[in-house]
């Protein structure tokens, strides 16, 4: 027993210590501004995601819609020059309510997610 | 030698990552939801996976079939995507009984074979449903360990749903998932039973929760666990288990990094013929579609899913 479960074990260390070098993901939120779900007394300048993975400029985009489903962004979201985990879009001057975020990435191995989410901007 | 203009190199690398090699989409997701491989039952997916490994624990009280024991097992699953949302799959355990009074005994459980096809999707819905098949191929573990000399066939039904497409007035709601399994089996020779073995998973995203409904602002390693309790039954139906249904509850927790999965379950039996003690099961999924993107998370044949 001992022989064949330390010959499991290694082959899992062995397999996770070999592919940490070539480790890719999924890119999902790892935080956002504002936060989701959240109710921020002063709306944001722009909607910031910063994601876990590293992600494709080019197929990456968040588009943020008011409660009667218009898109109301910028049109401008980017990857920061800086930081090529964190994904920009500018807003205008939002008005009291209800906001869905949406975004969809593609990690620089490929991988497609997609996701959203709300917050609120508290009337003042 | 060439110089390759960076304008050059990057449009390339763009076309590449929109068209030559497809936009990958791998292990346990449908849509936006990511469902974690589950230890007590299987999941829907038909995709590349290796659990390794999976270890157990669980003392058996003496029963007419033989005195009670300390039964430890060390196990693996590995599956491989052969055409686009069809895998085949084999998985062994190996298993150490320290009886009571007497000896150990040890020996392999029955190969399983498996293969499955994900037949249905709904993306909005997060959800899927599959169906494969199953083979215990008797005779290949050992008569020490109580293994049956007969091969068993199993036909089998899989499905998930998340509940992310509920109303938002529901969102602490919209983390759960269930996954689950229906299977008849059909033991060849022998005198074992016909049984239906049916399981569900309910499981909560602390992930889907930070991620989609509501920042809660749990840090690490907490946002990224799912708790979750397993159900794992089986209901004889003919022979000396005619509707005798025996099988554990298993509550535990799942732990998702970049390269592999943690998870942890009690094994706690339903009743006196399930068993007299808590067992233990803790198991590790690597994801090699992730760390292995060159040889793993695509089918051989057909192109990408």
């Amino acid at each position: 027993m001992s022989r064949i479960l330390r010959f499991i074990l290694m082959c899992s260390i062995v397999m996770i210590t070999s592919g940490a070098q070539i480790v890719s993901a999924h890119a999902m939120p790892d935080h956002c501004e504002p936060r989701v779900g959240s109710t921020v007394d002063k709306p944001p300048a722009e909607v910031r995601i910063w994601f876990n993975e590293k992600i494709e400029s080019a197929f990456s985009g968040i588009e943020v819609f008011g409660a009667d489903g218009k898109q109301i962004d910028k049109k401008d979201s980017h990857v920061d020059a800086k930081e090529n985990r964190l994904l920009i879009v500018s807003v205008g001057t939002l008005a009291p309510g209800t906001y869905r975020v949406a975004w969809h990435v593609v990690s620089v191995d490929t991988h497609k997610t997609s996701g959203d989410f709300k917050f609120t901007v508290k009337p003042q | 030698m060439t110089r390759i203009r960076p304008r050059a190199h990057v449009a390339a690398h763009l076309i590449c990552i929109a068209f030559a090699c497809g936009f990958a989409q791998a292990h346990g997701y449908v849509g936006d939801r990511f469902f974690p491989p589950t230890i007590s039952t299987d999941d829907p997916f038909a995709v590349d996976e290796l659990a390794l490994p999976t270890l157990s624990y669980v003392k058996n009280g003496p029963s007419e079939d033989g005195p009670g024991n300390h039964e430890f097992g060390a196990g693996f699953e590995f599956d491989k995507e052969i055409f686009p949302h069809f895998a085949l799959g084999v998985s062994e355990t190996y298993f150490v009984q320290k009886l009571d009074h007497g000896d150990s005994v040890k020996g392999w459980d029955n190969l399983t074979l498996t293969a499955k096809y994900e037949v249905w999707h709904s993306l909005p819905h997060e959800a899927i449903m599959a169906v494969g098949l199953e083979a215990e191929i008797g005779g290949t573990g050992s008569k020490s360990v109580g293994r049956s000399p007969y091969t068993t066939l199993s036909p089998t039904f899989f499905y998930g749903k998340g509940f992310g497409d509920l109303p938002d007035r529901f969102g602490a709601v919209r983390p759960f998932a269930i996954t689950g399994t229906i299977a008849q089996t059909f033991p060849i020779g022998g005198d074992d039973p016909n049984t239906l073995e049916w399981g569900i998973a309910v499981e909560y995203s602390l992930s889907y929760l930070q991620q989609r409904v509501r920042d809660i602002g749990l840090p690490a390693p907490f946002k990224d666990m799912t708790p979750l309790v397993e159900f794992a039954m089986s209901t004889g139906e003919n022979r000396s288990e005619r509707g005798l249904t025996t099988g554990t509850i298993n509550p535990g927790v799942l732990w998702d990094t970049r390269q592999f999965q943690l998870g942890v379950e009690a094994n706690i039996p339903v009743n006196s013929r399930s068993g007299s003690h808590v067992g233990v099961t803790l198991q590790m999924w690597i994801f090699i579609d992730d760390l292995f993107p060159k040889v793993f998370g695509h089918p051989i044949f057909g192109g990408d899913r």
